[in-house]
């Protein structure tokens, strides 16, 4: 019995509202030594000005690793668009293909 | 730009993201459902479009690039995927208001009562489906929890449904899982908020209100599966405020509106559903997501061009930043609705115009000055990739967007006419009509049939008289 009456506002038995998450905890990539000469990909959603941060952090970050190279959020599109799950989909074989050793994406805002 | 991360560091590519400072609980919360808790984000101070080029230069200097650093060279430890319930399992037992405060202290309500989710109401309500209790209609973002047959009758429950909505309310969460309509979205700073369209005789034989006060709270199939939209986005897709819902201001939810299908029979033209190409007839819920719109009152006209002269410019003014807000991007994914009353639908019909009549006139009347366009997506928007001309010569939008280079020619929030969708209900004999502003691929409209049991027609003869 899930309801009875116990007191003025009754008594319940009352279920979970939500569901199994159908996620198992995952594990992060290995990070690198170093981003002297290694390549990085650059990702954007087309808005919050993330151009101008990709660009001032090109900067900087070509200022203290030397040989660090970029691909341009130009070559991936904008990844919350409407293409954006082509994009996810076919993602790590692009990076593969472009030998892309890190990867900085934006903007949350 | 959590979801690309994801799947770079699933690759074994370390990732940075870069987030704003009012997005870092956001991201803390999101990551958990990718399966990455507590996946290292590079901080970007205040706001980006709120600072000058300098300031934002200067930050990204001085603060984000080493936080970028350490995202891609420092080593993280993730964190832990609460412990939860089992899906059946009994979470609490008491009083009304005791198991009221219980599920308003877990975050488990919109705010207000909920009706106690005991297992009989539960298997009350499954008797109204031929769906298994555990049928997982589909996974969804942020939380990636299973969208069960189950946990469709414990939110309906709690929303104040009565058993017989089931069947509405499976095929509702049928279309919120459709990756078309992309659920994912429903937390962003808009706040948008989605609105049901019902089809079919099922709105009359469950009591749905589909005349006067159509939007507005009151009838209990309309309010309660409405309340039940918002109560499972938040409890099994996820949405919380201050968690992972970030409207910027957001809405109540909207209660379900049922199309006039007796008007419609009359006038010869099809319904909504079949519009999105169902068959006319079907029982069917359509759902699209709204920033907003605005009640067009008093529309003056005897003919269908006085009247829809008034609704065209009526419609292209709910248009500003949908055209440039991620997903509306000028790329032809806007789906703007036109709620006309009974008795406007039978005005325009009586000059023989049809549905695809409206369309077509809002097509080429509701428009807008090309450079006001480019504005929108290029200006104000921080697009620096938009130029009408260029995307015309791309072959990435219509060529009737620039037909020559003057920039007050008049260009359409959409690319063909049959983007505009219309629907025909309120009051049957007041000459106001509705438009929404649709916000793209954030919310694109979908369509489901609702399935009913084999015995609907005996459930029905046997139900308990409605308490409300």
């Amino acid at each position: 019995m899930d309801t009875k009456q116990s007191a003025s506002d009754g008594y319940y038995e009352v279920l979970w509202p939500r569901s199994p998450r159908q996620t198992k905890k995952k594990t992060l990539a290995r990070r690198l030594d170093t981003l002297k000469g290694k390549t990085i990909a650059q990702f954007w959603d087309f808005v919050f000005s993330g151009d101008k941060v990709h660009e001032a952090l090109e900067f900087s970050l070509k200022e203290r690793f030397p040989g660090v190279r970029f691909v341009s959020w130009k070559e991936f599109g904008n990844t919350h668009g409407q293409d954006e799950r082509k994009i996810l989909e076919e993602l790590p074989a692009r990076l593969k293909a472009l030998g892309v050793d890190a990867a900085i994406s934006g903007m949350g805002a | 730009m959590l979801r690309v991360s994801a799947v770079c560091e699933e690759a074994g590519i370390p990732a940075a993201t870069l987030v704003s400072e009012g997005f870092i609980r956001q991201a803390a919360m999101t990551s958990v459902g990718l399966g990455l808790p507590g996946m290292p984000v590079a901080l970007v101070p205040g706001h980006p479009d709120a600072q000058s080029p300098e300031e934002l230069r200067s930050n990204i200097l001085e603060v984000t690039t080493q936080k970028v650093i350490d995202c891609l060279l420092k080593t993280s430890a993730l964190g832990e995927i609460d412990v939860e319930p089992a899906e059946r399992d009994i979470v609490f037992s008491g009083g009304f208001d005791q198991v009221n405060d219980f599920f308003y202290d877990s975050d488990w309500t919109d705010g207000l009562p909920i009706v106690p989710p005991t297992r009989s109401k539960v298997e009350s309500f499954l008797r109204w489906t031929e769906r298994k209790p555990e049928d997982v209609i589909g996974i969804m973002l942020p939380d990636r929890r299973a969208a069960t047959v189950w946990s469709i009758a414990v939110n309906g429950v709690m929303a104040g449904c009565r058993p017989e909505h089931m069947p509405v309310l499976v095929a509702l969460v049928a279309a919120m899982v459709d990756p078309e309509y992309g659920v994912e979205h429903s937390g962003n700073t808009p706040g948008s908020e989605t609105l049901i369209m019902l089809n079919g005789p099922i709105t009359k034989q469950l009591g749905f209100n589909y005349t006067q006060g159509v939007m507005r709270d009151g009838f209990r199939a309309n309010t309660a599966v409405g309340r039940f939209w918002r109560l499972y986005l938040k409890n099994v897709a996820g949405f919380i405020l201050h968690k992972t819902d970030k409207a910027t201001y957001g809405n109540t939810f909207r209660v379900v509106v049922g199309e006039n299908e007796e008007v419609l029979r009359e006038l010869g033209w099809p319904p909504l559903s079949a519009d999105m190409g169902r068959r006319a007839g079907d029982n069917t819920v359509t759902i699209a997501r709204y920033s907003g719109g605005n009640v067009i009152a008093g529309v003056a006209g005897s003919t269908a061009k006085a009247i829809m002269a008034n609704l065209a410019d009526a419609m292209i003014r709910q248009y500003s930043w949908q055209l440039c807000f991620f997903i509306g991007s000028g790329t032809g994914s806007l789906r703007p609705l036109l709620v006309l009353s009974p008795i406007l639908a039978q005005t325009i019909a009586r000059d023989g115009w049809t549905k695809d009549h409206i369309r077509q006139y809002l097509f080429e009347h509701s428009r807008m000055p090309a450079w006001k366009f480019e504005r929108y997506l290029r200006d104000w928007m921080n697009k620096p990739l938009w130029n009408l001309a260029e995307q015309v010569k791309l072959g990435n939008i219509p060529a009737l967007f620039h037909v020559s280079d003057d920039p007050e020619r008049l260009v359409p929030p959409v690319f063909k006419p049959a983007d505009f969708m219309i629907l025909v209900t309120g009051d049957p004999m007041r000459t106001n009509a509705y438009v929404f502003a649709h916000n793209g691929r954030i919310g694109f409209p979908v369509c489901k049939p609702i399935a009913l049991p084999a015995n609907w027609d005996g459930l029905m003869a046997s139900a308990p008289p409605k308490a409300g």
